[in-house]
């Protein structure tokens, strides 16, 4: 392959023109966030200015901490690990769960199950929004309601709220499902034959072999809760004590609205990003792996 | 201290205080919600009333829970259906049709009513009065009037605001500044993306030109009046002319990014801690701008209210009457956030021990007194109408429409559902 | 009850991991017949057809019996038949505004977004340093649209955004990006595609990867060039990825409406309303739930039939692609 690239001055310009276009990208994908950051670190006064100063000539570090002294961030943030973690977690469990029994057991309605799984997945989320608001809100014998779902608030306002609706997805299933496609069917027989239950196989035996998976599963699942937005603050909007930080960030920009505190609001915003890329700094080549998996499928 | 760090250090105590609210009630035998549109510096003030009242009534707790306004509406419609609602709202009077017709407010008992016919004004009255019901005890008058930058007026070389419409969109013109690009850096006048920030001040002009925006029976609009018409038209002049655009706001206004803008009183607060001891040399305050008609404008209504599904009605309707009554010095609790913000009541003993002499109140209060400032009149899905209403402006103002078939459109959508309240 | 199971089959027996195999058989308990082949399965399946029902199945119809109300949410709901499609699909002034707005947003997103990923992607697969361009090109996949939101808001302010100061440097016009009501989409499809942009030249480089090395070998010593070799050779074997991308993304553009929100909130001048958006506002603005569900199930009969035709597209072109 080399000879054959140095035989081509064409391929040398493609060279080129390859890393001039991925360097082009980088600028274009890495300048908005410096320019956050740059604001972040500004003085009322520069930006009260006209025309506003761009550089910082005193760069005000401290408004990272104010973040969280002087806006309830750090509630947010405290709900964000919370609901994050909790869905991350039921997730896992659900759809390896549900995964595991589409892919290993015959029984009747098998492929009926498996069909409504990839059908399911065709329903968009906006559909849903309405309808799960009010049976979350006239659950029976949920939050001072009675049998017919009357008289208390149902789950809204609480956590509950927020993490019900997320506690599956046919998505998950889906991909767990073909994780364990490639389990084999022997080492399961053998368990058996050793008188083992299935629950035992199920959690001593197999999930240990679909870590992959589930890593996979697991920061697909993250990333999206972290930055999930329109069910959280279609839920929180009357309760924020249960906000995460996007949410809050976002129903709060009226109080960021004058040049003096948007430099707050931009130290806000880049704290909300900083855990979910250092997450995934440590574990994209599980991200690469879900993605794949969707796609090769299709 | 700067100008800047003052307002930070006020939103410092909004936002913890914000954040305060989220701590669960501790074991009190009755815990009243009240929710407004106001933050927690601004509602300071009543803070340290609710701190005294629970001083003084061992056994009640008062939790001050906080909407921005713009969401405010969506707020409490939300924990409404929600079955999580406040005990206590301080809602804007147009919201109110909405709310009774969905069983939302609480009727208030016989002292409270007799509290509040002998201690307010007949205009705040009526705006708390729906089909001859009062719903609550009114709080915070706002009136629109014409508000001038004197310094840059001044630099373009006019010592006096514009008393007729064609004067405003001439000084406009000369006062806007302009980059390289062509995009306003300076702005001869001002609009915003607020709903308020266009339907308001279309209201306004229509009573400045003596025409009100609705039928009296609140059943017709009159946006087909030619004076409301040649309205509009004069607002997509200014768009057209390039002496304001979508990226001004009514916030520009504070920072000597536009000239002027037609606002509320309530701006007082935000305007004196943006310029400080330039205040007066820069805030100048006139009546809109019309044709020589007679002056007019147009004032809404908040009001105090108690939800119907609140388990603390009584409690609430008390520590309501409390929260307005006068106290030694004059002011009410009330009162004397409502002065602190530079904002008008109709409770008349405030008003009288509100300070309203200087220079940007009195053309306020004058309005108020000579009875040319009339109030919004509450129709049927107000907040709803105003938003079409608003979309249409838009499009005049984007130069898309004619304002004689954007109100065409939005008087046939707005008849629409003001008809919807007879079936 | 299934963690209980779980529990007692881990803890439970965890001092004697084999059982005894020469016990004559005797009868099953209840924790045996539990984990037995034949009900395990369904043990495993509850939560998800508990989720089903309560989370999918009940909510689907629920939305679909509202829609044929006129319901505040607050009084009862009032049947009032198809009068909400008929209101919509008729009447509504600004229904078809929104339903033009999502298509034209979604068909943006690809016509922008595609090549630019594909693009990227073949310059990103046989690169040096891919862990580098990896996580640099997949930052703005990874963000809260929140803070997309709040960090475009700023760079494309009229007079003081950065984009508009660069074009201003080098004498060029600075457009009103999110204040024009004729840019506004553009801008809002622009700042999509970056956040887009990763995720969609991930699943290109993963095709890619597939392609052998052989066929371009070949072709290079046939003499052919680097534009030869992209659109004879890497184009037509990445068919079936360039397929799978196009009715995803396509989908995804159709119902989306989380970056409208938060972004432009659907101005100027409704430019940015899409129909997604109008059913969320409708539904929790106005209060009016069942004209809202009505728009939901009209955008999802919508989606519907595209992902329909687009799936049937898609295996011929899979097939041809073999």
């Amino acid at each position: 392959m080399a000879i054959v690239q140095s035989r081509s001055g064409g391929a040398i310009a493609w060279r080129i023109l390859k890393y001039a276009l991925l360097g082009a990208g980088v600028v274009i994908m890495v300048v908005p966030f410096i320019d956050m950051f740059l604001g972040a670190l500004r003085t009322p006064a520069e930006r009260l200015a006209n025309p506003p100063v761009y550089w910082p000539r005193d760069p005000q570090w401290i408004n990272f901490k104010r973040v969280f002294t002087e806006t309830p961030a750090l509630i947010w943030f405290k709900n964000s690990i919370i609901i994050t973690f909790a869905v991350t977690f039921i997730q896992l469990l659900t759809s390896s769960m549900a995964g595991y029994a589409l892919a290993k057991f015959r029984f009747r309605g098998a492929s009926l199950l498996f069909r409504g799984v990839l059908g399911a997945q065709m329903f968009p989320f906006f559909l849903f929004i309405i309808p799960v608001f009010f049976i979350l809100r006239y659950f029976p014998m949920a939050g001072g309601n009675d049998l017919f779902g009357q008289g208390g608030s149902g789950f809204l306002n609480t956590y509950a709220a927020i993490i019900l609706p997320f506690t599956i997805t046919w998505y998950g299933i889906f991909l767990m499902r073909q994780f364990f496609m490639g389990v084999p069917d022997e080492l399961l027989d053998a368990a058996r034959l050793d008188g083992a239950g299935e629950f035992r196989i199920f959690f001593i035996i197999v999930l240990p072999l679909v870590l992959p998976g589930l890593a996979t599963l697991g920061i697909f699942v993250f990333v999206y809760q972290w930055n999930e937005v329109i069910w959280t603050m279609t839920i929180t909007r009357t309760a924020p004590d249960l906000q995460t930080l996007p949410v809050g960030i976002y129903l709060l920009r009226g109080a960021f609205a004058d040049e003096a505190t948007q430099s707050l609001q931009q130290a806000a915003v880049a704290v909300s990003i900083i855990p979910v890329m250092f997450t995934f700094l440590f574990l994209q080549r599980f991200y690469v792996r879900g993605l794949t998996a969707g796609a090769v499928k299709g | 201290m700067t100008i800047a760090t003052r307002r930070s250090s006020a939103l410092v105590a909004a936002l913890l205080a914000s954040s305060a609210l989220a701590a669960p009630a501790l074991a009190a035998d009755k815990t009243i919600t009240i929710a407004t549109h106001y933050n927690q510096e601004q509602m300071a003030p009543l803070l340290a009333c609710f701190n005294q009242y629970e001083a003084e009534n061992p056994g009640t707790k008062i939790v001050f829970q906080q909407a921005s306004y713009r969401d405010f509406l969506q707020t409490i419609m939300t924990a409404r259906v929600g079955g999580t609602s406040p005990d206590i709202y301080n809602i804007y009077s147009i919201w109110a049709p909405q709310l009774i017709d969905s069983g939302t407010l609480a009727e208030p008992p016989a002292d409270v009513v007799d509290f509040v016919n002998e201690n307010y004004g007949k205009g705040s009255v009526d705006a708390a009065t729906i089909d001859g019901t009062l719903y609550g005890i009114p709080t915070e008058l706002s009136v629109y009037q014409l508000f001038y930058n004197k310094k840059l007026l001044a630099e373009a070389g006019y010592d006096a605001p514009p008393a007729t419409w064609d004067e405003l969109a001439e000084i406009a013109a000369k006062v806007t500044k302009k980059n390289d690009q062509g995009n306003i850096t300076v702005a001869g006048y001002a609009y915003g993306p607020t709903v308020a920030n266009a339907v308001h001040v279309f209201y306004s002009q229509m009573y400045a030109a003596g025409v009100a925006p609705y039928s009296d029976d609140f059943r017709k609009t009159n946006f087909l009046d030619p004076r409301a018409i040649t309205i509009l038209e004069r607002q997509g002049k200014l768009f057209a002319d390039g002496s304001t655009s979508n990226s001004v706001t009514t916030d520009s206004f504070a920072s000597s990014g536009a000239a002027m803008a037609i606002m509320a009183n309530w701006q007082k607060q935000s305007l004196i801690d943006a310029y400080g001891d330039e205040f007066e040399a820069t805030v100048g305050i006139a009546p809109i701008p019309d044709d020589g008609a007679k002056p007019g404008t147009m004032l809404y209504s908040f009001l105090w209210a108690v939800d119907s599904a609140s388990k603390v009605q009584d409690e609430s309707w008390a520590l309501l009457k409390w929260l307005n009554s006068p106290r030694e010095g004059g002011l009410s609790c009330t009162g004397q956030m409502l002065n602190d913000l530079g904002a008008l009541t109709g409770n008349l003993g405030d008003l009288a021990a509100m300070e309203t002499g200087d220079f940007f109140t009195k053309p306020f209060v004058d309005a108020i007194e000579s009875g040319a400032a009339k109030s919004q009149p509450n129709v049927w899905q107000a907040s709803e109408d105003d938003r079409i209403l608003r979309s249409y402006i838009e499009q005049v103002w984007a130069g898309q429409m004619s304002a004689k078939d954007a109100l065409t459109a939005a008087d046939s959508e707005v008849t629409a559902i003001l008809a919807e309240q007879d079936n | 009850m299934t963690d209980q199971q779980d529990r007692a089959t881990r803890y439970g027996q965890a001092p004697a991991p084999l059982p005894d195999l020469i016990d004559d058989a005797p009868p099953l308990t209840l924790r045996q017949r539990i984990s037995s082949k034949s009900v395990a399965p369904w043990i495993f399946l509850s939560p998800m057809l508990a989720f089903g029902v309560i989370f999918f199945l009940l909510p689907i119809i629920f939305a679909a019996y509202i829609s044929l109300t006129r319901w505040n949410s607050l009084t009862a709901p009032r049947f009032v038949g198809l009068k909400n499609y008929e209101y919509l699909l008729t009447g509504d002034p600004k229904f078809w505004g929104t339903v033009w707005n999502t298509i034209y947003f979604a068909a943006g997103t690809l016509a922008v977004g595609i090549p630019l990923a594909l693009v990227l992607a073949y310059a990103f697969t046989r690169a040096y340093g891919q862990a580098f361009w990896r996580s640099i090109y997949w930052l703005p996949m990874i963000t809260n649209v929140v803070a997309v939101a709040y960090i475009w808001k700023f760079l494309l302010d009229d007079s003081f955004g950065l984009v508009n100061m660069a074009l201003g440097k080098l004498g060029l016009p600075g457009p009103g990006w999110l204040t024009n009501p004729g840019i506004a989409m553009i801008s809002v499809i622009l700042v999509f595609v970056w956040m887009q942009l990763g995720h969609n030249m991930l699943l290109f480089s993963a095709g890619l990867a597939n392609i052998d090395e052989s066929y371009y070998e070949a072709a290079r010593l046939d003499g052919a060039s680097e534009s030869q070799l992209f659109f004879r050779i890497t184009v037509p074997l990445l068919k079936p990825t360039i397929l799978f991308v196009l009715i995803t993304n396509f989908i995804t553009g159709l119902s989306y409406f989380t970056l409208m929100l938060v972004l432009t909130e659907g101005g100027p001048v409704g430019a940015t309303n899409v129909t997604a958006l109008y059913m969320y506002k409708m539904a929790f603005e106005d209060l009016r739930m069942g004209r809202a569900s009505a728009v939901a199930y009209i955008l999802f009969a919508f989606i519907l039939v595209v992902t329909l035709i687009q799936l049937r597209v898609f295996r011929r072109g899979g097939v041809e692609a073999h």
